[in-house]
């Protein structure tokens, strides 16, 4: 249960959700007059357009997909959000150590303070298509290419105690000799940590200090609007974010242009933005998908305080079918500010050199014959795909 | 290049007057397929769209010499001006110089370091390649970022103004309504802004001090100050102004000016240049298991480079029988 949990909470996850807490208790948002009284009616520009300006945040945790129990439910009771958020703020998790000074122990040193959840929304989930709230199958090419991804990042973890003991890290797998995969390249474009670090691409994007895909349903986003363009600053927590503009006109770029967040070209229907994003880069995938990502985002201000935002996505390389995300964001208060518009995780990362010096160390350490072989050590389970979407 | 700045002066002090007399009723310019007007509809200029700066000033804010390297070294004589280049870039031949500039800096061309600043900055520019945080792909921080080669995009909003750069997306903001401080200081500073007529002013303050003016190891201290001044010169182009002001580091105020142009291509756009990656090798490349760059002296790179001579035209081969 110990390991489940310090597994299951990756540290970026959980980093996420201290930024977002501190962010929410710091900004004094009072999650009330939420669809209670009724909110002022949606503003518009000088020159006409429906105004998104400000800063944005979901307030709620509302999972990806749905809960098999809830089917085709698109929304929960006010009694069963009252349930959950009696379960969240219960003593879940709080102060639950691995071993002591062991290397998940230290690598999982956050108990619930930093843990702290949003409260649960109306949404059953954030996916509403298809109807059951799930993401769609992947199609056969996806899971073979995931099924090669996993045998490569087992191999690399077999000689190790978590293979030993039979950790969930290593379902799947059997304990075995350093495998000789060790010595090879990733079989596709690493972006998730692996129990090797020969260098800066056996990292996480997170490491990396390269952070947050488009779309992305978690941070705060601030959209400045002007008549002709729109920035998006996405604050993706963990001192990492990303800039978009959005143009109102011209047209996407050649295909063989490829950018981190794509290209991005809007028009308005009615009160709604409707953004086109094509164009994604090979490198930063959303959940698998990249280069042949379709991505339609539609921006409503509903009233003041709230604005709906909902994101098709389409990718038939690696989806069935596309699927769409719904969520309510809620208005911050402009004049405090409280969004880390400089992403600047990069400046500061002290932790990518220091991991990689550690395992020029222990290469050298095993080499020497004074420590044990690097391959027999697990360096990345308990923090194993902390970047990835959960 | 004074002369420009006076003559720049009053064409944007004419433009100005003129602005409001006739531009803004009737002038709409069209570039590709959009119509942007020359004002926004809060009636002051029109800055939204993609702009860059077309000077030298991220070589060196001051009046410079075109020079043979980004990296130079002494060749056989000992003058400044007849040295060659040096290894890093030597494999890169004419491409690897610098264009000479007529500078940016207001008045005398000088920028008044105190002493002991002064002997830093030199310290600076000889071991550009160790300490320049551009090279590290640091946020670039303000000025800088206004005048590296790459576009950058102005969003014009209601109450904000967001610029998205290029270089390695950073972006800053531009507060023209209330607003809170930082926690905290910061690389891109802290902008708030205000119309004084047609001119936007932006102070710019809360630096953290590691940012440079340029590849010339000017740099700042955490007490920087900036008072940026933007107007419009024509619809496509901005007189960008800056005074700077960082009592620890300068004896007296100083002032930078240049047009910023707009990108007139009809679909043009900011596409990333997403350095981070681009920098691992250079910071972090010592630390591979295996070594891309063959020669690490503890953490120096040693390159050695390879080079064809003569480089294969049929011109030189003719010459080499």
């Amino acid at each position: 249960m110990r390991r489940r949990l310090l597994e299951s909470l990756g540290v970026a996850v959980a980093m996420a959700a201290l930024v977002t807490f501190l962010q929410l208790t710091a900004a004094g948002q009072a999650p009330a007059a939420r669809g209670t009284a009724a909110s002022a009616p949606a503003p518009k520009t000088t020159w006409g357009h429906p105004d998104l300006q400000g800063i944005w945040l979901d307030e709620f945790d509302t999972p990806l997909e749905r809960g098999a129990k809830y089917a085709n439910r698109e929304f929960f009771s006010d009694e069963e959000r009252a349930a959950q958020d009696d379960v969240r703020s219960g003593n879940v998790g709080r102060n639950l150590r691995a071993e002591v000074g062991s290397r998940q122990d230290v690598a999982g040193a956050y108990n619930a303070v930093f843990t702290s959840a949003k409260p649960a929304g109306r949404r059953t989930s954030l996916v509403v298509e298809p109807a059951n709230g799930r993401i769609p199958a992947l199609t056969p090419r996806v899971q073979e290419q995931n099924r090669l991804d996993r045998e490569f990042r087992l191999a690399l973890l077999q000689n190790t105690d978590t293979c030993k003991d039979k950790m969930t890290a290593c379902n799947g797998w059997q304990y075995g000799p350093p495998s000789p995969r060790r010595a090879e390249v990733a079989p596709f474009y690493n972006t998730q940590r692996m129990n090797r670090h020969n260098g800066p691409e056996d990292q996480s994007l997170g490491d990396r200090c390269m952070l947050g895909a488009t779309p992305d349903f978690n941070g705060f986003r601030r959209i400045v609007q002007g008549q002709d363009s729109i920035a998006i600053g996405v604050d993706t927590g963990q001192g990492q974010g990303y800039q978009r503009v959005v143009y109102l006109s011209g047209s996407h770029p050649p295909s063989s242009i490829r950018l981190r967040h794509g290209d991005s070209r809007g028009r308005f229907e009615g009160n709604t933005l409707v953004v086109d994003t094509t164009n994604f880069s090979p490198k930063f995938p959303f959940r698998g998908a990249a280069e042949n990502l379709k991505l339609v985002e539609r921006f409503t201000r509903v009233d003041a305080n709230t604005m709906e935002y909902a994101a098709t996505i389409t990718d038939p390389t690696v989806w069935t079918a596309p699927w769409t995300v719904k969520q309510e964001l809620t208005m911050q208060r402009d004049d405090q500010n409280r969004i880390y518009y400089e992403p600047r995780c990069h400046e500061g990362n002290y932790g990518l050199p220091a991991l990689l010096i550690g395992a020029r160390m222990d290469d050298k350490a095993f080499a020497e014959g004074r420590g044990a072989d690097p391959a027999s050590q697990d360096t990345a389970s308990c923090l194993l795909n902390p970047d990835e979407p959960q | 290049m004074r002369s420009w700045f006076n003559g720049s002066i009053v064409a944007a002090a004419l433009a100005a007057a003129a602005v409001s007399a006739v531009i803004a009723v009737s002038v709409t310019r069209a570039t590709g397929q959009a119509t942007r007007p020359a004002r926004v509809a809060a009636g002051k200029p029109n800055f939204g769209g993609v702009w860059q700066a077309l000077n030298e000033a991220h070589w060196d804010l001051q009046a410079h010499d075109a020079r043979a390297g980004m990296v130079t070294q002494k060749g056989v004589y000992s003058y400044e001006y007849a040295r060659v280049p040096a290894a890093p870039v030597l494999a890169l031949g004419a491409a690897a110089g610098v264009p000479g500039s007529l500078g940016v800096v207001l008045g005398d061309g000088q920028i008044p370091y105190k002493p002991e600043a002064a002997a830093i900055k030199q310290q600076n520019s000889e071991n550009w390649i160790d300490r320049d945080p551009e090279l590290k792909c640091y946020l670039p921080g303000i000025p800088r970022a206004m005048y590296m080669p790459y576009p950058f995009s102005i969003v014009q909003g209601t109450d904000k103004i967001h610029m998205t750069y290029a270089f390695s997306n950073a972006a800053r903001v531009i507060h023209l309504n209330k607003v809170e401080g930082p926690p905290d200081d910061t690389f891109m500073g802290h902008s708030v802004g205000r119309w004084e007529g047609d001119t936007l002013v932006v102070e710019v303050t809360n630096f953290n001090g590691k940012s440079w003016f340029d590849r010339a190891g000017n740099f700042h201290s955490d007490a920087l100050r900036l008072v940026e001044r933007y107007s419009a010169i024509s619809p496509d182009a901005i007189r960008y102004e800056v005074t700077i002001e960082d009592p620890k580091v300068f004896a007296r105020p100083w002032t930078i000016a240049m047009p910023l142009y707009r990108r007139l291509e009809p679909n043009a756009t900011v596409l990333d240049y997403p350095c981070i990656e681009f920098a691992e090798e250079f910071m972090y490349g010592h630390l591979r298991k295996e070594q891309l760059v063959k020669r690490w002296e503890g953490e120096t790179m040693i390159v050695d480079i390879t080079r064809k001579i003569p480089p294969g035209d049929r011109l030189h081969e003719w010459y080499r029988r």
